[in-house]
């Protein structure tokens, strides 16, 4: 088991994961808000094409959730446009 | 710092794979690079070794041996999580750039795969609705299943072995949504014949479906998408549809996961970088040209670039590992088993047309839009900015289109949207083409292209 946050709550998932397949395990389905419009987006593609999943992983922003592995101490939060 | 190898090849699916084991038994020195985790690629998509679950595959066993060969041989050396940011022939060589390394070859075979179409339609873009692809990475890569009551719809042979996974792995599948008829292969039977393995696997994911009771609906589509109060997905809109996708009637269904698949969209970013010939298959979509060899038509005196697999076609991981052989022995320069390889790459083409037109798409989903359905996600351009474009200030090809409304200039560069802008403008091959050449192969910050020197 791996321990890791979500917009500072802690959740739990598996080795191996993506982010974006933690997040879903544990019912988080919106990974961002858009640009223009604020609209809830996740993960659609998920295989690292679209960038819809992305989010904020240790404070680095527009990351692939569906293709970052979630590791342990990770720091996940959603991002707001860019 | 430059890593060079005889043969480079960039992507590590079945065609990537099996041409590094084909070159490399020839005796050629190979790089293998892939930007995954594992290697495998889409098809062969797996959790690792330690914990990895074997019913979630009709054939890991084919899988699964060639990447213990591929690994096992000295020949060849892996680079996993390695993404190319950008390619360009330089002097005598092609020069592949990550974000720290640069690859140097003279022999390169382009092995990037494909991924999922997807068709805009109202509330695509709510979060839950998903290509068939996600839906199947998230089940064979992180053994997550997608939601509580999912729809597989879309068309063609890939919504049997998604909804089969997850219903196999205790999903609620609570439709199968196919928009082809229940018979349509009965129209290439005689062909379809030829390939019988992969009728038997058909059957296996049909026998499972069936024993779990998983309804399958034929002639309908999913054609809108609701949300709940919470912004999530929570129903959609099923339609009969006509042969054309046109509507007829439609019904409601609950669900929070909507995974859908229209086919799949060779990937010819790296291709298309290199400026190497790229046409328009039968299927729209945009592929490398390659010669009997899976040679491309690139011709330099010193610099040798094939390509195979899904970028020159879709063809499914049988067709797709006979042309890695045949680049591998080619880029190799060996000509061992070429001719009875060549002559079963005949035979497996014949079967993957047959099954691209009998799961053919026709352009009549543009009946399913409103004025504020997305066209791009990227750059949220609805379907009346779109019109408006292409209507009124004559925006008649995807440069156009995309000067005037941002369509296609996201961060996926229109590698989700290409296609479909393309339908809707009706635009003739030379534009077809023009509107996948990405200059970028796998988007990057502004401060990380300054920082390469690209800017």
């Amino acid at each position: 088991m791996i321990t890791f946050t979500f917009n500072g709550t802690e959740l739990q998932g598996e080795q191996g994961q993506s982010v974006a397949a933690a997040l879903l395990a544990n019912q988080m389905r919106t990974t961002r808000y858009t640009r223009v419009e604020s609209k809830p987006r996740g993960l659609f593609c998920g295989i690292g094409i679209c960038f819809d999943c992305l989010l904020i992983i240790n404070d680095q922003s527009n990351q692939k959730s569906c293709v970052v592995e979630i590791k342990e101490g990770m720091s996940v939060v959603t991002q707001h446009g860019n | 710092m430059a890593i060079k190898h005889q043969v480079i090849i960039v992507g590590g699916g079945p065609a990537g794979l099996n041409a590094a084991k084909y070159a490399a038994n020839a005796g050629a020195d190979v790089g293998l690079v892939d930007s995954g985790t594992r290697l495998g690629g889409q098809y062969w998509r797996h959790t690792g070794k330690e914990n990895f679950d074997q019913s979630m595959h009709y054939n890991f066993d084919q899988g699964s041996l060639l990447i213990d060969a591929v690994l096992a041989n000295p020949r060849i050396t892996i680079y996993t999580n390695t993404s190319i940011w950008s390619a360009s022939i330089v002097d005598d060589s092609v020069v592949l750039r990550t974000k720290d390394q640069e690859f140097i070859t003279q022999r390169l075979i382009i092995a990037t795969g494909a991924y999922d179409r997807s068709l805009p339609f109202p509330g695509w873009d709510i979060p839950g609705v998903m290509t068939t692809g996600a839906a199947q990475s998230l089940l064979k890569g992180s053994g997550v299943v997608a939601g509580k009551k999912i729809v597989v719809a879309g068309t063609g042979p890939f919504l049997l072995p998604v909804a089969s996974g997850i219903s196999s792995h205790g999903g609620n599948i609570v439709g199968v949504i196919e928009a082809s008829t229940r018979n349509v292969w009965l129209k290439k039977l005689l062909i379809l014949l030829q390939n019988p393995s992969k009728i038997i696997e058909g059957a296996h994911y049909l026998r499972a479906l069936h024993q779990r009771k998983v309804p399958m609906r034929f002639k309908q589509a999913v054609v809108a998408a609701q949300a709940g109060s919470d912004g999530l997905l929570e129903s959609v809109t099923i339609a009969n549809i006509d042969k054309d996708f046109h509507i007829i009637s439609s019904y409601q269904l609950s669900c929070d996961v909507a995974a859908i698949g229209w086919g799949f969209t060779p990937d010819t970013s790296l291709a298309g970088s290199l400026g190497l010939d790229l046409k328009v298959a039968t299927d729209g979509s945009v592929v490398v040209s390659v010669d009997e060899n899976q040679r491309t038509l690139y011709t330099h005196e010193s610099v040798e670039i094939f390509a195979a697999g899904e970028s020159t076609g879709i063809g499914g991981s049988g067709l797709s590992l006979l042309e890695g052989a045949i680049a591998g022995l080619s880029a190799a320069h060996s000509s061992r088993d070429l001719k009875e390889l060549k002559s079963m790459r005949k035979k497996a083409a014949r079967f993957s047309l047959a099954l691209t037109e009998v799961y053919h798409v026709p352009k009549g989903w543009n009946s399913w839009l409103t004025p504020e359905t997305l066209i791009c996600r990227c750059e949220e351009v609805d379907y009346q900015t779109f019109c408006h474009a292409r209507d009124e200030l004559g925006a008649n090809d995807a440069r156009s289109a995309k000067l005037f409304t941002r369509c296609g200039m996201g961060m996926c560069q229109g590698r989700i949207c290409a296609q479909n802008i393309s339908d809707l403008l009706a635009s003739n091959d030379a534009d077809r083409i023009k509107s996948v050449y990405r200059p970028i192969i796998s988007p990057i910050t502004l401060g990380e292209l300054a920082q390469e020197g690209l800017l």
